[in-house]
């Protein structure tokens, strides 16, 4: 008849090696590198085929006419990623936003996975940049066509 | 106005700094005088942080922006409604907000325990004062609300998100944060009880409601987020598994286990290790959520400021709770030993202590993984995220293990089950859910973890239903009433137990929502006019894009026609908006076509006006609503559990036959009635095109006609952003385009609205009567309720005797002396 501690300690190490076991083989699938686009393109190459999540500011932003396909680039600190990306944007997915998105590197150009652009949502927790509003008069309203240039 | 605001701060944090010396210094020497000094300045604190809150929303009101929190978060064109909700609208004003309702809270707790607890009271005083205090500092040296700019005020404000100026979202924070504060309560009692070493059971009752309370309105605050996110983000979802969202679901589950656990220590006097530790935790829970959300130390689409300085306030505090409630925690170990051992894993004590490590683990899991980007940064150095599949390959089998949890639970009994009691027990519930299962099956359903869900949610509807048929007959027998008079007489003699069982009506309900996700259709397109996209039963026929502007905002809106089956099933508008001030955030105005057995959800992504060409994300989202409808039920259950025992303790007598049964059929005729009169939503266009004079006729008549919706004090059409005049301009815009003149407008609106309120006319003595005879009536109704229900109640005295004097009529003695048994113990 085994000790109590003995039940305790196998008991423990039984149910530790199932958490461990299903966390190691959920997480295969489940996880992504998290990188600023500087950090990945200083050195592309090791990043190819990759899951990453790359974090970033739009710009250059082009629509195809008549469908869902975008292309864009994600800046940071002077490096520069390209985007190709077919699907519905987030409404605050403009040039100079801030955006998190994820994919695959093949190449020189990002993949974007299906419904893999973040724009940064504004919180209650973060005013508004003074320089947003400055900036507004700039920007591009809904004159003709929205979403994104042609 | 803002250097009194400022100054009321620093007092309340001095006097909050006494209260604390003084109610400690009075418990340690045992001087009545020095605690009731200490309680005295603990008053005073709720009166200061009253005083500050008062200026914070004068200064929101009379547009003072030479303080720069008003000034972030208002502007001249706000409604006032949206004024008063922007007071916790930002970080500053949020904390401010945060000890006001914890002063508020803790003055209750005190005022109303000060009798019963009086050992612990000096130290609940010093406890929540402490965390008081840490606020104050926070708001006095990083986080001043009351702080002005140096130069210049500006003359404008920059006004809230327009995406934060929904009646959800103003309602949504102040939820989560009167449950995150409340959980500070049952926090204090369980560490004044750790300190004095006062660890019966007496705590608990202190505390026990408090919790409820803050359960309901964090379930709330979750609830809210969700229905935010669904209609007014479009993405189509209503959870995300964010670090925001999670951040409110933390402590959910703690409090979730410390409302279950609570039950086997008031009966079996175990769990009490268990009990403190989930009191700690949730409040923890709480600080770290804040912390979470605030720093910036996870990564969010939420775009946090990163703020080390508060990061490191919080950090701090954090370290001193955890030292100071788990050192006293380890220090009382030996008098929280359990008094009785667990006799058998078939008993309901063995359900909770399941049921407890499941929701803790829950609570743990979604920390871990929401940090783990963190985590694996300062380990590995790379940052590694996790996103939503992982969440739900765990999140989704450990609610399935709680919902049946919540079907096993109330069927065992205490101490140990016997076989036969088993049998007895679950033979109906696993029965239902094994007729459920096949019958999905036998209709074709395939999805195995929502026909899973589907048939575990029978088995809790099973043995819920079970636990009132049985509980009824019983009180039937016992009473000589009718059936439903003794489900209610059941119901409202024990409301802590049957108002549980209807909170878990209300999760079922809630999990079947969750389970129609896994039925959920999307598409994402870009049609041209007269193209058409099938999904599930509908047909989505795409029209035309069209232009308008209210002054206020342009509008691009996509129209649709809906056919269900082949059938037209109406027209659904969904549109973009652009506000004047924030061009640059366009709103998504989600379309919904609603029902109880699916949702429609629409959405309009780009456009382009002169070919006419859109893309539309289109969702069937099934049995979405129920998750809302659950909660309401949750809420009633809730009510029913938090209702005071002694004060409506007549409404529990024993009423004549029939009477509720009566009381009930009326009732029903009353909501028939009723719902006769309400008619369903009807979707109207965002606006039609309009020749140059129409369009000038719109202008001046959205600056003639005002608002009725009663809470943005009758702003004008052009001003206003709720939701009902919203509804007002897009009215104003079909009458214009049907080619209406201005007193035709006006006539409908008239019409329309039953006074001559939205032309903006004075409000005349009849109209006000009007307003009031509603309320007079309802008054008199209730007065009515009230009068009859004492007369029962005295009538019911009167009869105590005779009633005692029956026989029992009930088939099943044991069961009735084991129901007895239970309601005395649990109530």
């Amino acid at each position: 008849m085994p000790s109590q501690g003995l039940k305790i300690l196998l008991t423990t190490a039984v149910l530790v090696t199932a958490f461990v076991g299903l966390m190691w083989t959920t997480m295969q699938d489940g996880t992504q590198y998290y990188k600023h686009v500087d950090e990945v393109m200083v050195d592309p190459d090791q990043w190819v085929g990759k899951r990453l999540q790359v974090h970033g500011y739009a710009s250059n932003i082009s629509w195809k006419p008549s469908t869902l396909d975008y292309r864009f680039d994600i800046e940071k600190d002077g490096y520069v990623v390209h985007a190709e990306y077919t699907g519905i944007v987030p409404d605050t997915f403009q040039d100079a936003s801030e955006v998190v998105v994820s994919g695959r590197l093949e190449g020189q150009k990002l993949v974007v996975d299906p419904g893999g652009i973040m724009a940064k949502c504004p919180s209650k927790y973060e005013p508004k940049p003074e320089i947003d509003a400055a900036s507004a008069g700039d920007a591009e309203g809904p004159n003709n066509s929205g979403g994104a240039n042609n | 106005m803002a250097t009194i605001g400022s100054y009321t701060l620093l007092a309340a944090f001095i006097v909050c700094a006494y209260a604390i010396a003084v109610s400690v210094a009075g418990a340690r020497r045992r001087s009545l005088q020095l605690v009731e000094s200490g309680v005295g300045a603990f008053y005073s604190v709720t009166a200061l942080m009253t005083l500050a809150s008062a200026i914070i929303v004068y200064a929101f009101v009379t547009e003072d922006y030479s303080i720069r929190y008003v000034d972030r978060y208002s502007d001249s064109v706000q409604p006032l409604f949206y004024k008063l909700t922007s007071y916790w609208g930002g970080l500053d004003g949020s904390i401010m907000f945060w000890v006001f309702l914890l002063s508020v809270f803790g003055a209750i707790a005190v005022k109303t325990n000060r009798e019963s607890q009086r050992e612990l009271i000096p130290y609940v005083v010093a406890v929540v004062g402490a965390v008081q205090l840490f606020f104050l500092f926070v708001m006095i040296v990083h986080n001043d609300p009351f702080a002005t700019y140096l130069t210049e005020a500006p003359v404008d404000g920059r006004g809230l998100n327009p995406l934060l100026q929904n009646p959800y979202m103003a309602i949504h924070p102040p939820s989560l944060y009167i449950g995150f504060v409340g959980m500070t309560i049952p926090f204090a009692f369980g560490m004044a009880a750790l300190i004095t070493g006062y660890l019966d059971d007496s705590w608990l009752r202190a505390v026990r409601r408090w919790t409820m309370f803050a359960w309901l309105f964090l379930s709330l605050g979750l609830t809210l987020g969700m229905i935010w996110a669904y209609e007014e983000l479009g993405w189509g979802g209503f959870w995300g598994w964010d670090p925001v969202e999670n951040a409110g679901a933390l402590p959910w589950f703690t409090a979730t286990a410390f409302l279950h656990s609570v039950m086997v220590q008031e009966r079996r006097s175990m769990l009490r290790i268990w009990n403190v530790t989930l009191v700690i935790l949730t409040f923890f829970l709480t600080i770290f959520g804040t912390f979470m959300t605030r720093s910036g130390v996870v990564q969010s689409v939420h775009a946090f400021g990163e703020d080390p300085q508060l990061t490191l306030l919080f950090s701090i505090f954090m370290v001193v709770i955890l030292t100071f409630s788990f050192g006293w925690l380890i220090y009382r170990l030996p008098l929280l030993r359990a008094r009785n051992d667990l006799e058998s894993w078939a008993s309901r004590e063995a359900a909770f202590l399941l049921n407890n490590w499941v929701l803790l683990f829950s609570a743990f899991f979604i920390l871990f993984a929401t940090m783990f980007p963190t985590i694996s940064e300062a380990v590995t150095g790379q940052r590694i995220t996790v996103g939503p599949p992982f969440f739900n390959t765990w999140m989704v089998p450990i609610g399935l293990v709680l919902l049946m949890l919540t079907g096993i639970g109330p069927l065992l009994a205490w101490r140990k089950s016997t076989l036969s009691n088993l049998v007895y027990q679950f033979a109906w519930p696993v029965g239902l859910a094994i007729v459920t299962a096949f019958g999905l099956l036998a209709i074709g359903f395939r999805v195995w973890v929502s026909g899973l869900c589907f048939a575990l949610c029978a088995f809790v509807v099973g043995t819920i239903s079970q636990e009132f048929i049985r509980g009824a007959v019983v009180r039937r027998g016992a009473t000589g009433t009718d059936m439903l008079t003794g489900l209610i007489g059941l119901v409202m003699r024990s409301r802590r137990r049957y108002g549980g069982y209807i909170v878990h009506v209300g999760i079922v309900l809630m999990f079947l929502g969750f389970a129609g996700s896994g039925y959920k259709l999307e598409t994402q397109v870009m049609m041209n006019p007269g193209d058409e996209v099938e999904l599930g039963q509908f047909t989505v026929q795409y029209e035309r894009v069209s232009e308008t502007d209210d002054g206020q905002k342009q509008m691009i809106t996509g129209h649709m026609t809906i056919l269900k089956d082949g059938q037209s099933a109406g027209e659904l508008f969904p549109a973009r908006w652009f506000f004047r001030k924030h061009e640059t955030e366009p709103t998504t105005e989600v379309a919904i076509r609603r029902s109880v057995s699916e949702d429609l959800y629409i959405t309009l992504a780009t456009y382009d006006l002169s070919n006419q060409t859109a893309a539309f994300q289109i969702t069937v989202n099934p049995l979405v609503n129920w998750i809302w409808f659950g909660f309401a039920i949750m809420a009633l259950g809730t009510g029913i559990a938090l209702l005071p025992e002694s004060r409506l303790a007549f409404i529990a007598a024993k009423v004549p036959e029939g009477a509720a049964t009566t009381s009930v059929l009326l009732v029903s005729l009353f909501l028939t009635g009723l719902g006769t009169t309400v008619h369903a939503q009807i979707a109207v266009p965002n606006g039609a095109e309009l020749t140059a004079e129409q369009k000038q006729l719109e202008a001046e008549l959205q600056e003639e006609l005002v608002c009725v919706c009663g809470s943005c004090s009758h702003l004008q059409l052009s001003t206003c952003t709720c939701s009902t005049a919203a509804d007002m301009r897009l009215r104003l815009n079909q009458q214009v385009s049907l080619g209406r003149d201005r007193d035709g407008v006006y006539q409908h609106f008239i019409d329309t609205y039953g006074s001559q309120e939205p032309i903006g006319a004075p409000i005349g003595a009849f109209n006000q009567l009007s307003w009031l005879f509603p309320m007079l009536v309802g008054g008199a109704c209730l007065a009515g309720v009230g009068f009859v229900a004492l007369r029962w109640s005295r009538r019911g005295s009167e009869f105590q005797e005779s009633e005692a004097s029956l026989p029992a009529a009930g088939n099943d003695v044991q069961l009735e002396a084991r129901l007895d048994d239970e309601l005395r113990n649990l109530d």
